[in-house]
Parts: structure tokens; sequence; C-alpha cells
């Protein structure tokens, strides 16, 4: 009376279709996992991974690919180092699953050190040294122990519209003095126009304007850091930008948002300190402003100094803990922050200024008309190979700097939001970052 | 084919579920020998796999949170070395509760929900009973446009609000902007109704479909009866149509405050375009926050299960107060 | 809805002012991004939100779109249909037998196992997810389909509503009658109870669909390599390297329309089964 008789087979049917799905999904699984099988002695060429962020880095990976026949790189597109992918390499470390080859903020370098997740590859590209800028090579370096490859790190430059400085009259501002009466004439001539937009949200960003103004946050004595987030150039600088917030002169505004954006387009916001790598971001953003933008050094604390810093240093390349083939991935780590065809992609996708000393064989950093015309043919490269040489070299990166970041911007939002001074802001991330330290277990002074 | 009682079926099944003791439905305890074996074996076959699962994929990792709360990773001198794990009892919850900006996060969640759940069951209530009035030209039309969101994922959700919530890109602001009304919704007065409207936006026509459901399973004898008497629209939506849908209204209501308990990929998603939004605005944010960013998944462990027993709190007391208030829901 | 008596013209005026109203709320967002998508970066942010630019490129914006990193949108798509169709399939399965059971077995520990599986609605995702990833990280399938598929197959409020379903829709008497003609009990489920479990089976597969679909975190916690991700995944991967290249606005606005418009029509229509089963009578067929 159901007919159930006819109808018996559903559920065994619903079951084989389950059962054929999840076969075929096994089949796409186990295609899509890495093959580790640590065999190099056949003809088969040894794969590892490789995980970025970088956008069309794959072309340099494929670079790599098409030249060596030994070894296959396999790149994977992850989530951004601090919006996630760090916390998921640190778990694959433990899990003793890692990639071989992953991209490490200069400043994350030290907290995958204090989880025991670099391999020492001092063995395989000690003998690199003199082929990258010192600076940015140190930042690998702990214990006399090679940890990591430099590729990229943002020399700051300002990034300014010429034309309306111009049609104002006004000067290039070569002090920070300049640059609080040119943000006063440039508000002035039109409510909606501000000198820049100031970036509450970007920890990078601020460090980097602290560094500027000679700021140290963290050295490590007797093996304990002495943090001094409060310090003097710090607060100085914090007072600054207090003064062209409470006179309105800035724009308070999140940068890469659609609002941001639109500044940039429409020309609201008629300055913008940033990475050498900025360039692209203004060209892909703001097609229609080609020939109106220039590019300075960043305006000084004391005139006639030439002191620069970077968005928060750089990004390098370094081999996980448990890796099976440390070896080719270090030796893919240092051919491509090294290579100059490598090098070369790099700098074309945006990864930043090069590591590299030598760069007369970067072609992309010679003569680039297409970039140039952007900025009324201004060889904007010299401001920046200018820049990096004038980076402030002693700045050390903690551990936990992760903490660092959010603390920043969490408390400089509150501070913004609130209206309470900005310099409560760094005095509050001090005292966050030295109970974070401690929290860890870690000596502070 | 079994046509039996096909109505009060029809009406039983439609009415909203709710959970609760089953009744009196299970089979006849005096059964034949021959089938209690192979009912024991059935009943394995049938419950097992889910169970499995279920432990695997939620009591597992449940577990697995506690363990993990209770101890924590520890370096020592500049911190490169390798770092050691102690046990450290409830110490992780001593931290999160110490924590000034963790304890206004979930402040902010009590607000939060005290904002979006009346909004987001007045809503749902008023379009299913528009809907419903008779009084609507195209109401499948409508319908299937309210319940469209829904489809639509939470950060897709977000992104696309987000944009709308911008000066620059919204063409809703400049359009009241142009009228003299001037709003911020990322500001720190706005963002909580921001959120709380993308999470309306996306429920609501889920939440309408549930409530229709219910209204539709009221025999239509009943209204049309106080319609006769001389009953006023009001009074029979009041008196009628209200009390008849009270179980779906529950369950909305819980549904809503699971759901804001949840509240995780709005404020992660408009985070970075405003000041009003820190790393630590949801408990939830704050956990992934420790995990994921900055590397401290015992304490992200300690943050998750108080959220968890806050959910408890809040649900099971919801069910006990409108329990024990009226009539049983089910 | 049956129109017995006349209505009075106000009411019905300000009923469907009210109705046309909050389709403008509910449409606003996606008809936005469905005319953003059809301009160039440059326009997104310079032109009026609600109107199409001088110079519209839909046709561009969409090739770019599905030739980005070599056609990994397209990729997505489909990977997203795959985790919530598998996922739901398996879900409506296991919690039909497990509701159904409950519903319909008396055994020891039924009131503590049900309670307990439906204390499992009200486990935040975040509790889960991040757990989650260190067990099955330490079984090796982090990183594969499976670490997205398997924790989706878990629907506890499925359970929930097959035995609210098995409870209304399977009568006792049914099932002795059955048993005394000699069926066996897992025939009796498959080829009866699930038959008048229709309307409950295809709210848990929907739910369970939308719920897997919608999902970010387990994904994101999940998922290394971006051939494997979902649409929800890839798009806020793109929309956090608009840090690096702006041409990621468009490549984001763009997929945000497509998938809206994807699920859209998806839900659409599907609506008429989620009708179908809040009010289609259980013994239907």
């Amino acid at each position: 009376m159901f007919g159930q008789r006819t109808r018996i087979p559903r559920l065994a049917l619903a079951g084989t279709v389950t059962v054929g799905l999840v076969a075929a999904l096994a089949a796409c699984s186990s295609g899509g996992s890495s093959a580790s099988g640590g065999s190099s002695t056949g003809g088969e060429p040894v794969e590892i991974t490789f995980q970025s962020w970088v956008p069309n880095i794959d072309q340099a990976v494929d670079a790599f690919n098409a030249s060596h026949d030994d070894i296959e790189v396999k790149l994977e597109t992850i989530t951004a180092g601090p919006d996630g992918g760090y916390a998921k390499m640190l778990s694959a470390v433990q899990a003793g699953n890692p990639a071989d080859v992953v991209q490490l903020g200069y400043d994350a370098i030290p907290d995958f050190l204090i989880n025991d997740a670099l391999e020492d590859i001092t063995e395989h590209v000690g003998d690199a040294e003199d082929d990258f800028v010192p600076w940015q090579w140190q930042t690998g370096v702990f214990n006399d122990k090679v940890y990591a490859v430099p590729q990229a790190s943002g020399p700051l430059g300002q990034f300014y519209r010429k034309d309306i400085f111009d049609s104002l009259g006004l000067a290039y501002p070569t002090t920070w003095d300049e640059y609080y009466e040119a943000a006063k004439v440039i508000h002035a001539s039109d409510p909606n126009k501000y000198i820049t937009a100031f970036a509450f949200n970007q920890a990078p960003w601020l460090i980097g304007l602290s560094q500027q103004a000679g700021a140290s946050w963290f050295t490590a004595e007797d093996d304990a850091w002495t943090v001094s987030i409060d310090d003097e150039a710090t607060l100085k600088t914090a007072q600054f930008w207090q003064k062209l917030i409470d006179e309105g002169l800035v724009k308070i505004e999140a940068d890469f948002s659609s609002e941001w954006n639109a500044d940039i387009q429409n020309g609201n916001v008629a300055t913008w300190i940033s990475g050498s790598w900025a360039d692209a971001i203004l060209r892909g953003t703001a097609p229609d402003t080609a020939g109106k933008w220039a590019v300075g050094p960043m305006p000084q604390w004391n005139a006639g100094d030439s002191v620069s810093a970077t968005w928060a240093g750089g990004s390098a390349s370094a081999v996980l803990k448990g890796s099976d083939h440390p070896a080719e991935a270090a030796e893919f780590a240092l051919w491509l922050n090294s290579d100059p065809e490598s090098v070369n992609i790099l700098t074309n996708v945006g990864a930043g200024w090069p590591a590299v000393a030598d760069t007369s064989e970067i072609t992309a950093l010679q003569d680039a008309p297409e970039v140039f015309e952007f900025y009324g043919g201004q060889d904007i490269w010299d401001v920046f190979a200018e820049s990096d040489k004038s980076v402030d070299t002693s700045w050390k990166w903690p551990p936990l700097s992760s903490t660092l970041f959010s603390s920043l911007t969490d408390n400089v939002k509150s501070a913004v939001d609130g209206g309470t001074p900005l310099a409560d802001a760094f005095t509050k991330t001090q005292d966050d970052m030295v109970a974070a330290l401690e929290d860890k277990g870690i000596s502070v002074n | 084919m079994s046509t039996t009682s096909d109505r009060t079926a029809a009406g039983r099944a439609s009415a909203p579920p709710l959970p609760g003791p089953s009744g009196p439905s299970a089979p006849a305890a005096g059964r034949r020998g021959r089938t209690r074996r192979q009912s024991r074996a059935a009943l394995w076959i049938l419950i097992l796999p889910f169970t499995v699962m279920f432990a695997a994929f939620f009591v597992a990792p449940i577990v697995f949170a506690l363990v993990q709360s209770l101890f924590t990773v520890r370096s020592s001198g500049l911190g490169f070395g390798p770092p050691e794990t102690a046990f450290v009892f409830l110490e992780n919850y001593a931290t999160a509760l110490g924590s000034a900006s963790f304890v206004a996060s979930l402040g902010r969640l009590l607000l939060f929900s005290l904002i979006e759940v009346p909004l987001m069951v007045v809503t749902s209530l008023a379009l299913a009973l528009l809907l419903e009035s008779g009084r609507a030209r195209f109401p499948r039309f409508f319908r299937v446009l309210y319940f469209a969101p829904y489809g639509v994922p939470g950060v897709i959700a977000a992104l696309l609000w987000g944009f709308l919530y911008i000066p620059a890109t919204s063409p809703v602001l400049q359009g009241l902007d142009a009228i003299g009304l001037s709003l911020s919704p990322l500001s720190s007065g706005g963002v909580l109704f921001a959120i709380a409207n993308i999470a309306l936006w996306g429920f609501a026509g889920y939440n309408m479909f549930i409530l229709i459901a219910a209204l539709n399973a009221i025999p239509s004898e009943l209204y049309e009866a106080a319609r006769i008497d001389g009953a006023s629209e009001w009074s029979v939506t009041w008196n009628i149509k209200l009390p008849l849908v009270r179980p779906s209204i529950i369950l909305v209501t819980v549904f809503t405050i699971i759901g804001t308990l949840q509240l995780f990929v709005e404020p992660l998603v408009l985070r970075p375009l405003t000041t009003a939004i820190s790393s630590d605005f949801t408990p939830n944010l704050a956990a992934y926050n420790q995990s994921f960013a900055q590397g401290n998944p015992n304490l992200a462990a300690a943050m998750a299960v108080i959220v968890a027993l806050v959910g408890f709190v809040f649900s099971f007391g919801f069910l006990r107060l409108v329990n024990r208030k009226g009539n049983r829901a089910w | 809805m049956v129109r017995s008596r006349r209505q009075p013209l106000g009411s019905v005026i300000a009923v469907n002012a009210v109705l046309v109203l909050a389709a403008a709320y509910f449409l606003l967002p996606l008809l936005w991004v469905v005319i953003a998508a059809t301009k160039s970066p440059g326009d997104l942010f310079a032109s009026f939100g609600l109107w199409f630019s001088d110079s519209p490129q839909a046709l561009e914006n969409l090739s770019r779109l599905f030739t980005q990193d070599g056609g990994i949108f397209g990729t997505w798509v489909l990977n997203s249909v795959l985790y919530s169709a598998v996922g739901a399939f398996v879900a409506m399965v296991l919690s039909a037998a497990c509701g159904y059971a409950i519903a319909k077995y008396v055994f020891r520990g039924r009131e503590t196992l049900f309670s307990v599986i439906l204390g499992g609605v009200l486990v935040p995702a975040t509790v889960i997810a991040l757990p989650l990833y260190f067990l099955l990280n330490a079984a090796g399938l982090t990183g594969t389909y499976w670490a997205v598929l398997l924790p989706s197959m878990v629907s506890p409020f499925g359970v929930y509503l097959a035995r609210i379903q098995a409870n209304a829709a399977v009568p006792d008497e049914v099932i002795e009658a059955a048993r005394i003609d000699g069926a066996g009990d897992l025939r009796i489920f498959g080829s009866i109870a699930t038959r008048m479990m229709v309307p409950a089976l295809v709210t848990i597969f929907l739910f369970q669909f939308v719920t897997i679909w919608n999902n970010y975190l387990l994904p994101l916690v999940m998922l290394n390599d971006t051939k494997t991700f979902p649409i929800t995944l890839g798009l806020t991967l793109w929309n956090s390297q608009t840090q690096r290249d702006p041409m990621f606005y468009q490549l984001v606005v763009t997929g945000s329309a497509v998938s809206a418009i994807l699920l859209v029509a998806l839900m659409v229509s599907l609506q008429r089964f989620w009708k179908a089963d809040l009010t289609a009578g259980a013994t239907k067929g």
C-alpha cells in the first residue's frame, strides 16, 4: 500500500551517489595536496612548496621552474601573513607538514624564531651575504645564523600632486614645518582638500614616521628587551600629527579604502608618504591623473638632514623547520631574491625595492618610461635609491610584532575616535607590548 | 496512498519545529522478539554515522579547546629558543576576563543583541503579516525578493554594504546628504546599527519565511469567523494570528540570538574602514585575533569557551523565560 | 491569502507602499554591485553609484574576472558548488537517519543524546573551527577538500528537524504495519519513512547547502591553496590584495556581483522547495 517495494533502492542509490562523489573528491584532493616523497635519486625533480601572498609572484616561480630541471616549485597563494597566513604556517610546522619556503615580513622573523619554526640555512646561503644591502640581510640573521633571505623593502618617499602644489604657489616641503604650512594652504584653498590622509589603520606607516624621527622602539641588551615605544622621538611625531588633526588639516581615513581611492583620483588628498611600491598603486588607482604627480624625499625634522625610514621593513623568504628538502628550498629562496631575472620580475609586479646591493642589472629600475611619464618624466627611482641608503639601520624587530601592530592600530583608532591625545595611544601601546612580552615569559628591562 | 488526516498532518508538519520531548510516539513496547533484535541493529546503523561524525567534528574540538585553554606557551630571555608549554589551569580565563577590552567586547555583544534581536523579529514579522494580509498585490514576487539576500554570503554582504557606508562610494549617503541629512554609519555611534543592518538585510527574508509558513498553517476559517463577527484587522492580527504563530516567533528569536553571538564576519570586513572597530570588537573577533594574528591559541580557546558559555546561558535563559511566562512553547 | 472581502483602498495602498519600500531596501546593494560591475576601475569610485558610467565595460570586467590568475574564479565557483552540494547531501542523509531513530526508537540515553546534539546548534563557529584545525592538521587533512567537507557533513539542526518531522509525519501504525508485512527496519526507514519526511529532508539539504555556501571561517582556517578555495574565501583574498594592486577592487566587485546573482538565482529557483517544505502536506505523494 505504500509501494515501498519499488522504492527500496532510493537510500542505496543515495549511498552509491555519495560514495561516488566522495571517491571523486578523494582523487581531487590527493591530486591537489603536496606530494613530498623525498626521492631525489631518480629523474624526478624534487618538489617544494612556496607560500606567498604577493600578487603575480607566480611569474617568478614559473621562471625558476623553467630554468631548473631538478627542482619543481609549487606556489600556494595564501592570505597575507598578518591576516592569518603566519598562524597557519606556524601550525603546519607544529603538525609536521609545513610548506618549504614561505614569504615572511622582516618583522615576523623573530616571531617565527621564538616558535622555533625556521630552518638554519647558513650553510646553503651564507656566502651570498655580500650580494645584499647590509641592513636588509641582517634582518634574517640571529646569533650569526642565517634564517632568511631578504627580498624587498619599502623605503619611504613622498608622492605628491605637483600640479596642486604649483597652482597654490607652494614649494616642495623639505621639512615638517614646511609640511605643516603647506597643509594649511592646501586646506584653505578648498575645504574638501587635504595635504594627506591620516591612515589610522596603518601601523607600518605610523611606525615608519616614528622611525624617521629617530625612534628605536626595541633594543636587545643582556638577554632582555628594552621597549621604548613612548620615547621622545615618537611623542614628538605624535604631537606633530595631533596638531594637524586638531586643526582639521588632514583627512582621517583608512588608506587603500574605496574612499581613499576616490580621494586620490579627485585630488582631495594631495600627498602620500609611502613605499617605493606605491607607484604602481597610484598608477592603477588614478590613471586619469597621469603627469600630475611627482616624488620627493620625506620631509625632515632638521633642515638639511636626509633621514629616511621604511614601511615596516620589508619581506623575506625563509625555510620552515621540518622541510623535507631544506637545501633545495634554500636554493630557491636565494635564486628568487637575487637572480637578476627574478628580481626584475619581482620589481615589476610591485614586490618592493629589491634587497640586492647591485641594482644595475635590474632593468626595471633603469629606465622606465611608462612609469616616469606618470610622474611628469621624473626618474622616481633616484628618490627611492637615495631613500634606501638613508634608512636608519639600527631598527630591530622584537618577537610579537603582530601584537605591536594590532595594539598600535587599536589604540590609535580609539584615540582618533574618542578625541584623546595621540601620544597616549603610543604610551598605551608601550604598556600593552611590555605586558604581552612578559606574558610570554620574555624578559623586559 | 495514505491521505488520512491530511489537514492535521499538514498543519503539524508546517508548524515550525521546536525542540522538546517527542511525546509518546515511540513504537509500542510489546514487539516481537525477532523484530526487536533486528531493531537494535537497525538503530545502531541509523544512529552511529551521525553520532560518530558529531563526536569527531563537534565534541572533540570542544574538548580540545577546553584542554588547550588550560595551558600556555612560554619563552624566556630574548625569546629566541624553543618555547615551553606549561599548565596554568584557569589563568587564561583570568587573563581574558581581566582584560578591559575583552569584557567591553562582551558588553558590546550584549548591546548588539538588544538592537539586533527586536529589529529582526519585528521586521520579519511585519513583512510576513503584510504579505499575508490579503492586501499585497504581488505577494509571491515580494516574498522571493525579500528572501534573495539570504543567499549572499555574509562576507560578500559586508563587502557590499561597506561600499554603501562610505560617502565617497555610496549613492544613498550622497542622496541623504543632498537633502541635508548627513549620516556616518561607520562612526562609533553608528557602527553597531550598521552591522545590525547587514544582518537584517541578509536574514530578515529567511525569518519571514518561517513566519509565513506558520501563518499559512492557521486554518483560515478561524479568522474569517472573527471577521464576520466584526473584528478589525488589528484585532484579528493581535488576538488570533500572533498567539498562534508564537512558537515560530520564539524560534526566530532563538535563531537570531544564536546568530548575534557568532558576530564575526561583518566587523572583520568593516574593520579596516573605520576607527570604531578594533581588533577585539566582538569576543569572536578577539579570539580569532589572538589565535590568528597574535599566535596565542591558548588564550583564544579560553575566550571561545567563554563565548560558548554566554551563548548557552542566553539561549536557554530565553527559552526558560518564555516557557514560564506563558503556556509551553511546545 | 483568499481575497474574500472587499479591501479598503487606503490600506491596500499603504500595505503595498511599505512592501515596495522594503523591496527597494533588499534590492539596493544588489543593484549597486551589478551596476558597479560594469564600470572601469577609474569610474568605480568616481561616478554616481546607482547609474551606469559613460563607458560601461561589463564584458571586459567579466573576461578579466574569469581569466585572472589562470581562471581561478571559475574554480572557486565549482568548489563552492562541490562543498555545498556534497556536504549538504551527506548531512541530510546522516541527520535524517539519526533524527528518525531518535524519534522512533526507545533507547537508553535518548534524551541526553538529543540534548547534546541540540547543544551543538548553539556552539559558535569560532569555538569549533580553530581547535578543529589542530585536530585535522594532526590527521594530515588540512589543506585538502576533506578539511572543509567532513565538518560540513554534520548538521545538528538537521537532526532536530528530522526528529520533529518523523514524529509529525511518520505514524507509528505505518511502521508497525510494515513490520507485520515483514519489512526490515532499515527498509522501512529507507523506503517508507524517508518518503514521508521529504519536506524535512529538502529543508535540511537547503539549509545546510546555504550554510556551507556562506561559510567563511572554516575554509579560511583550513585551506591554503587557492585552487581549493570557495568563492567567499577567494573574493576576500582578492580584497586583501587591493592593498598591492587597486585593479583587484574591480575584480572583487565583479566577482561579488557574479556570485550574488548566482546565489540569488539559486534562492529564487529553490524557494519553491522551501515553501513546499513548510506548507505542503507531510504525506504528499
